[in-house]
């Protein structure tokens, strides 16, 4: 984490003067769209793609070197993916990478075997867990459009709970996305989540984008019904105390979820954003993209000799980050967004007030 | 509306070469699979060529029927500004 601290003002000088080069500390991979999930808020699931095999995901991972610190490896759901365990061996023996998330719907009975081979694979990075829940029962279900869902989520979270027993390097989470289907079941998601033993409880706006094929579906909350959910939200995570690393990343979250709100109310990027500089995403068929939501084709690795710096290092990308930089663009994506706050000074300033003197000063 | 800014920039976008076959097969596997998606529409280039005007923007289409984009007499090629849009069972159920 140090290294990551250090390097702020040079993607800050990146950003703003073009030098020094940088690569992203924090890299997406989508291995496979595929998903056994049928979410009323995506449609990755629908979508095939010529994906990139082990040995092209070794050489574009060799390629990053050592640079990224935070890999989420996605979907479609990320489980599914023959060579999920590889690939996370991949990005470990080439990257070492302090965190490797991964979101999961938690259907799969298979998942805790392979979360476990992970585990034992990447010792030394901290493996997060995000189990998904829309809703408590058949709610949840229904959004996710599989019977049965909420039943397999409770037994892999008992299961990924047992294995936590046994890594000390590994996180439980629950992954809610408040959308129009399920702002209005917020406190019972909240409560639940409060009595599920899981480390952490995340939230983030449906949103549209490229990626899941959901521009212009109406799915995302007013910002009125979004800014009451948040109000609790934040209530929730002020109303608990937090002991080491979790009392920064909960101050990080109030920060998060304040962002978003205003976000959605000034339709604006409220902070700078870094996608396309510190953080980038990696296509099932090999397409960099800055991020998720405008998914702008930055280049195919299988035309750049799984080379990832000649992407990033290259020309197409600069009418991109014109375009970024410019404002032309903004969203709520929790994943840029953790990258774009640690980057921005008066957000880590407050964070650091926050962790420090925890009662004291409100986290705005 | 939220995001009104992807709206327009989803539809700047070049096209891939198999943007219709792609999309369209993507539709097809989605009603196939029984998920939430009822059929496509096509949401038209505002600032479009001729052959974009007869499209029925309220329109909704079997993957098999849908119009193939850019249209045949289409002058922007790869830069239409056409786009197909998945129409959920849930829009069709709140109109």
């Amino acid at each position: 984490m140090p290294g990551v601290l250090a390097r702020i003002p040079l993607f800050q000088a990146y950003r703003r003067f073009g030098w020094p080069k940088m690569l992203p500390i924090n890299i997406t991979l989508s291995p496979s769209p595929k998903c056994n999930s049928r979410c009323l808020t995506c449609n990755i699931w629908m979508k095939r793609e010529n994906e990139l095999t082990l040995a092209e995901w070794d050489k574009t991972l060799a390629s990053l070197g050592t640079a990224p610190y935070w890999f989420t490896i996605s979907g479609g759901e990320p489980l599914m993916f023959p060579g999920i365990v590889e690939l996370a061996k991949l990005a470990y023996k080439h990257c070492q990478p302090g965190i490797i998330n991964i979101p999961t719907n938690g259907i799969l009975h298979s998942g805790p075997e392979r979360v476990r081979a992970i585990l034992e694979s990447c010792p030394n990075s901290q493996l997060i867990i995000n189990l998904s829940l829309d809703g408590v029962g058949e709610k949840h279900d229904f959004i996710r459009g599989v019977v049965g869902n909420f039943e397999k989520f409770e037994e892999r979270l008992e299961q990924y709970l047992a294995l936590r027993q046994e890594f000390p390097n590994f996180t439980v989470g629950i992954h809610s996305v408040i959308s129009v289907f399920s702002v209005g079941h917020l406190d019972e998601l909240i409560a639940y989540a409060d009595q599920s033993g899981a480390d952490q409880f995340i939230t983030e706006i449906a949103e549209p984008r490229v990626e899941l094929d959901t521009v212009g579906l109406p799915i995302t909350p007013s910002p009125e019904e979004y800014a009451a959910a948040i109000d609790r939200l934040i209530a929730y995570v002020n109303g608990k105390r937090y002991k080491g690393v979790a009392r920064i990343t909960e101050a990080f979250r109030v920060e998060y979820y304040k962002l978003v709100k205003r976000i959605l109310d000034e339709q604006d990027q409220v902070i700078a954003c870094y996608a396309g500089w510190a953080s980038a995403q990696i296509y099932a068929d090999g397409t960099v993209w800055p991020c998720c939501v405008r998914a702008d084709n930055l280049g195919n690795l299988r035309d750049h000799n799984y080379d990832f710096k000649e992407i990033w290092f290259g020309e197409k990308i600069k009418e991109v980050r014109r375009s970024i930089a410019a404002k032309e663009c903004h969203c709520p994506l929790a994943n840029a967004s953790y990258t774009n706050m640690l980057m921005d000074v008066p957000t880590v300033s407050r964070v650091g007030v926050k962790v420090i003197k925890p009662d004291t000063i409100e986290v705005r | 509306m939220a995001f009104e800014w992807l709206n327009k920039f989803h539809k700047e976008m070049e096209k891939p070469v198999d943007y219709a076959q792609k999309t369209l097969a993507q539709y097809r596997l989605g009603m196939k699979a029984k998920g939430s998606i009822a059929g496509v529409a096509i949401a038209p280039d505002e600032n479009g060529c001729a052959a974009s005007k007869g499209l029925d923007a309220t329109a909704v289409y079997h993957p098999d029927d849908a119009p193939h984009l850019p249209l045949p007499d289409c002058t922007k090629g790869r830069h239409c500004g056409c786009v197909y849009r998945p129409v959920m069972t849930y829009q069709m159920k709140s109109q």
